[in-house]
């Protein structure tokens, strides 16, 4: 499995940098406040509903609190777009969260998998497609929550340009795409990251920024091949210096 | 006889007075009715008692009606204790109220609360005793005279010995203009609903016997006066009619607020009207500006042209007793509330082709949810000041016009008028923004109809194949294990 053991010095592998882990927890942070008090909002008959409302201050301070947390969620939304412009642009990340033909092809090969016609799951990069759904989930459906919460916020403002129409419709899609992605969050980001039985009782690789090697032999094997192809390149490349 | 005799002698002539007591005293026992001592003077229709305050009272006493009246059992001591052939002790009271109220007492002796709490007028007359406002006894039950007030008293027995004068026209004097001529007509008197009540029964104070003199500054002054009967008996009314507007008004000094006898009459006082119009116009005796906007509403119009009995009137919003300033915060949260007796009631609605699905539409959307939770935390967190939209800030009050009529377009125009109300930079395209109270369909709203079945469908697609592939990931894993 190991090549040497002096080039495995250690069974973790560095995933996420301090700056992803902020950006994950403060993500969560503002998503769990813009579920309570929108849920408060949508289901509004319920009694645990107007428990939280009132708890809040009533009304008109759960609206505020709501809009405050929307308004997070735009700095949040703006800086990590701008961070991947940047990144990709200027520093020449690889688009590694790009949807590719071979995330499609991953879908059948682990799907044939698990009804036994396979008896290997997908090898996958950096993220697999179960990652890039949850990714692409949450980056677009904040996009639309962000445009339809502003109409709402301003609906006077909006209707000096757009039709009256459009204020309705933004508070169908807000209300009904609020649901989809609490649901897409609660079932599929739930089950991958803590009660999938391969990382139960919890994925503590975005809380810690490392992932053990074992896991990513078994979950991103194509990335680790690469580095480690990467650094045996760098050893060799020093060892060259070295002895020239 | 003889005894007798001396008796009365020894009444009238203080001289006598030295006969021993105890002698007197055990005749008093054996003779039953021993008043001829004290009717030897009292029958006198001169004899007057004085008071300090220069006011005075007969002490004149029929004894006729004192036999015949349902205490003529009784001997005079019973009642008046300290008082017998022999001991007549001088009183000084201050006031004819004070002397009143300390002839109430006696009653009181034989009488129990228990026993008048039986009937409920009472009831209310204990319980104002204790603020300090005595009950007279004898202002309804006569003082001598002393009668049982019965249910089985028919206006004629009663009402005749009044009305042999009264169904004449009576001068009544006013200290401020001129008098003014008051008829009491029988036969309204024998239709009205209190025809089996006595005169005295409202006109408490007076009887056959007592016809005290009142001088009112002016008729209004006695209307408002008089109206206070009413409560003796209608005491939850008058308690309900003191939280209203009408009440608040007259206490400020206002003698045009209304009182009892001015929206249900007097004499001619008729049971609720069946007619729904009735109560309108009773309203609009004084209020006309607002019953003309009314009669050319949708409602008023059907109320006066077409006698139609389900629309509302005045009452049905501003309730009756207790009417609040509809300017309250209080009565704007209620509105919706009062539209949806009707406008929620489905059998009503069918007949007029109406959607019964306003009530709903609106406390799912922004204003309605917004008032649900003012209404809510009201009691729980400080005062929102704030008025939300109801109703009526887009349909009008009195004024309200059907929406499918060919004003329709009217309505419509006047929309943006009455967000502007609130929402003071609102364009003409803002009122789009309401979808009206239909729920979104492929005719109404066809955007927002697709937009639902979409997300409809689409959202448990989504979600159960998320499902199933977890389900998939659990069972393969378990299999290779």
């Amino acid at each position: 499995m190991t090549n040497t053991a002096d080039e495995q010095p250690t069974t973790r592998i560095r995933r996420f940098g301090l700056y992803r882990i902020a950006e994950h927890w403060l993500h969560a942070a503002v998503f769990c406040l813009l579920v309570v008090t929108g849920l408060a909002q949508k289901y509004h008959t319920y009694d645990i509903s107007q428990w939280v409302v009132l708890r809040m201050g009533g009304i008109d301070a759960a609206r505020l609190l709501h809009r405050v947390a929307g308004f997070l969620l735009i700095l949040l939304f703006a800086q990590h777009i701008a961070v991947a412009v940047f990144g990709i642009v200027k520093r020449r990340w690889q688009v590694s969260m790009l949807i590719q033909v071979k995330d499609y092809q991953d879908v059948i090969t682990n799907l044939k998998y698990y009804f036994g016609l396979k008896n290997h799951p997908a090898a996958c990069d950096r993220y697999d497609y179960k990652q890039k759904f949850d990714y692409w989930g949450v980056l677009l459906s904040n996009a639309v929550m962000i445009a339809t919460g502003v109409v709402l916020m301003f609906p006077i403002g909006t209707t000096k340009f757009l039709y009256g129409e459009i204020v309705p419709a933004a508070n169908v899609i807000h209300t009904n795409q609020s649901l989809l992605i609490i649901l897409v969050i609660a079932v599929w980001h739930i089950y991958n990251s803590i009660f999938s039985p391969e990382i139960f009782p919890f994925d503590t690789t975005i809380l810690t920024g490392f992932i053990s090697k074992e896991r990513m032999l078994r979950e991103h094997p194509l990335e680790l091949e690469r580095r480690e192809r990467a650094e045996r390149k760098a050893i060799k490349a020093a060892s060259r210096v070295k002895s020239g | 006889m003889n005894l007798r005799t001396i008796l009365i002698v020894s009444a009238l002539l203080p001289l006598l007075q030295a006969i021993p007591a105890a002698f007197n005293e055990s005749m008093a026992d054996v003779t039953p009715p021993r008043n001829d001592a004290c009717l030897a003077c009292h029958s006198r229709q001169d004899i007057v008692i004085a008071f300090q305050n220069n006011e005075s009272v007969s002490g004149h006493v029929d004894a006729d009606k004192l036999k015949t009246s349902a205490h003529g059992e009784l001997a005079c001591s019973a009642c008046h204790l300290e008082f017998s052939a022999d001991q007549h002790p001088k009183r000084n009271f201050r006031s004819r109220e004070q002397f009143k109220v300390r002839a109430s007492l006696v009653c009181r002796r034989c009488h129990s609360d228990e026993q008048l709490k039986a009937r409920p007028v009472h009831v209310e007359l204990l319980e104002r005793q204790k603020t300090g406002v005595p009950a007279i006894c004898a202002d309804c039950h006569g003082a001598h005279s002393v009668i049982r007030v019965t249910r089985k008293k028919s206006l004629n027995d009663d009402a005749k010995g009044c009305l042999s004068c009264h169904r004449r026209p009576v001068l009544i004097p006013f200290q401020k203009g001129e008098a003014q001529s008051f008829v009491v007509d029988p036969a309204l008197l024998e239709a009205s609903v209190h025809n089996k009540l006595a005169c005295s029964d409202c006109h408490y104070g007076f009887s056959r016997e007592e016809h005290p003199k009142r001088r009112f500054r002016t008729r209004r002054d006695m209307t408002i006066s008089s109206a206070e009967s009413c409560r003796r008996c209608h005491f939850d009314k008058y308690s309900k009619f003191q939280d209203s507007i009408h009440y608040t008004r007259l206490s400020q000094g206002d003698l045009k607020a209304p009182v009892c006898t001015d929206c249900h009459g007097y004499h001619s006082i008729a049971a609720m009207a069946k007619e729904r119009i009735v109560s309108a116009n009773r309203c609009r005796k004084c209020h006309a500006a607002i019953y003309d906007i009314y009669a050319k509403s949708v409602h008023g119009n059907a109320l006066v042209n077409e006698f139609n009995q389900d629309v509302p009137v005045c009452v049905d919003c501003h309730t009756t007793h207790d009417i609040q300033s509809p300017h309250s915060v209080e009565y704007r949260e209620r509105v919706p509330q009062m539209c949806s007796v009707c406008h929620a009631n489905k059998e009503m609605m069918g007949k007029y082709g109406l959607s019964t699905d306003v009530m709903k539409t609106y406390l799912s959307d922004f204003h309605g949810v917004t008032l649900g939770f003012y209404i809510k935390q009201k009691n729980l967190l400080p005062s929102q000041a704030k008025g939300i939209a109801v109703c009526t800030d887009c349909h009008g009050t009195h004024n309200i016009t059907s929406t499918v009529s060919p004003d329709a377009n009217t309505v419509k125009a006047n929309l943006v008028q009455r967000c502007r109300k609130c929402h003071a930079d609102a364009t003409d395209s803002f009122p789009d923004a309401w979808i009206s109270h239909y729920k979104p369909s492929l005719k109404r709203a066809p955007l927002l109809f697709i937009i639902t079945i979409l997300y409809k469908i689409f959202t448990p697609i989504i979600i159960i194949g998320l499902v199933l592939q977890i389900l998939l990931h659990i069972w393969r894993y378990a299999v290779s294990r």
